[in-house]
């Protein structure tokens, strides 16, 4: 979401208030924000009251994306928001899942992904960071500008994953029956067979545009329309 | 269903274009065929396994003078499969002008609303050809100024017919 619709601001808070106050576990896995520029913003605000508000209800988790891998401590302070790593194994009932962004299995976007090993490098991010306010402020607006003005004709995709880091990723984490990830913008339920083990990958969509988040109930993963 | 010819350097490409689902979309694309606004162009952007979009720069790489934008239909069930033909646009999703790609996969994930909300609007598909766009497609491609995935060796609509 943009800080300035307010109309993306007040969907996810509704989503807060009609169906993620219902769950004792909340797991958001990254590019909640179009951008996020480091934890001093003054924007957002409406939103770390919703989830400090909510954190009081539930338990919240955050796994950063490729858009807000600038989350920090200051942010989980405010919002009560567990910071998890890339990659986290949890329990759904009797069930492993490993959860994460998505970003880290696009290993054939091999700009991006040095891109991404030098953005997210401890003094790429302090350096960033330390910033004047008025400089990354600039940088914000110099990227909302260019986002808003691309006049470019170019047909663009975002990568898919690569299904041998998918692969092996399953086997690190021993081949837990469930993957969650997003990113790809490609939602779907993918099925696998490791070593006779039924593992999913479930590939979660725009939760705007779609306007639906992935529930664990009942022993079952469902899409629930906000 | 009316049928428009590109005959290009590596062959010629024979796409149904479907007026019924895409009719504002149709319209255009025959408008800048009747004035021969593709012949000269270059297929200027290539990817193998995702697409090839041309329709928008001479062989100078000089970006041509377009008519006006028009209404993105992308929501009329046509989808982006393999050999679709389907109209460019910028980040707006009304822009589209006259620079189109052929899907050379099955690119779902730009149906309506897609990545963006709005899709990419499908308005017909080659019925003959395919083999050239395939060969299109593996051409070696390269970075030209500020373009990436430019064909290292022109691939040229020569001359465009109804």
């Amino acid at each position: 979401m943009d800080d300035s619709s307010e109309k993306d601001k007040e969907y996810f808070l509704y989503f807060l208030n009609n169906h993620a106050k219902k769950f004792p576990n909340i797991f958001i896995l990254g590019d909640l924000f179009d951008w996020w520029p480091g934890d001093d913003t003054y924007q957002f605000k409406k939103i770390i009251s919703g989830l400090k508000k909510l954190s009081k209800k539930s338990k919240l988790f955050f796994i950063c994306g490729n858009r807000d891998y600038l989350i920090g401590k200051k942010f989980a302070k405010e919002t009560k928001i567990t910071l998890l790593s890339d990659h986290e194994l949890i329990q759904l009932g009797n069930e492993s899942a490993i959860i994460l962004h998505g970003d880290t299995l696009c290993t054939d976007d091999k700009n991006y992904q040095r891109f991404r090993q030098f953005s997210r490098a401890w003094i790429s991010k302090k350096g960033y960071l330390l910033f004047p306010k008025f400089l990354k402020d600039y940088i914000f607006k110099l990227v909302r500008k260019k986002s808003n003005n691309d006049k470019s004709f170019k047909v663009e995709s975002i990568m898919d994953v690569n299904e041998d880091s998918v692969k092996k990723l399953f086997k690190k984490y021993n081949y837990p029956s469930i993957m969650i990830h997003g990113h790809t913008h490609r939602p779907k339920v993918h099925r696998y067979k490791f070593n006779g083990i039924n593992s999913e990958r479930w590939v979660l969509s725009d939760w705007y545009k779609s306007g639906s988040f992935l529930s664990w109930k009942n022993g079952k993963l469902k899409n629930i329309k906000i | 269903m009316s049928i428009v010819t590109l005959k290009t350097n590596h062959g010629s490409i024979q796409i149904e274009l479907n007026k019924e689902a895409a009719p504002i979309t149709v319209k255009n694309f025959e408008n800048y065929v009747n004035k021969d606004f593709f012949n000269g162009t270059i297929f200027h952007r290539v990817i193998d396994g995702f697409m090839i979009q041309g329709g928008g720069f001479t062989k100078d790489m000089s970006q041509k003078q377009t008519d006006a934008p028009i209404k993105n239909e992308a929501n009329n069930g046509l989808k982006n499969e393999k050999y679709s033909i389907a109209m460019a646009r910028t980040s707006i999703p009304d822009s589209a002008t006259s620079q189109f790609f052929i899907n050379v996969n099955d690119n779902n994930f730009l149906d309506y609303p897609g990545q963006d909300g709005a899709g990419y609007c499908v308005f017909g598909k080659v019925i003959k050809g395919q083999d050239v766009v395939d060969k299109i497609a593996k051409v070696p491609t390269g970075t030209s100024g500020m373009h990436q995935d430019v064909p290292n060796e022109m691939v040229i609509i020569e001359e465009t017919s109804v």
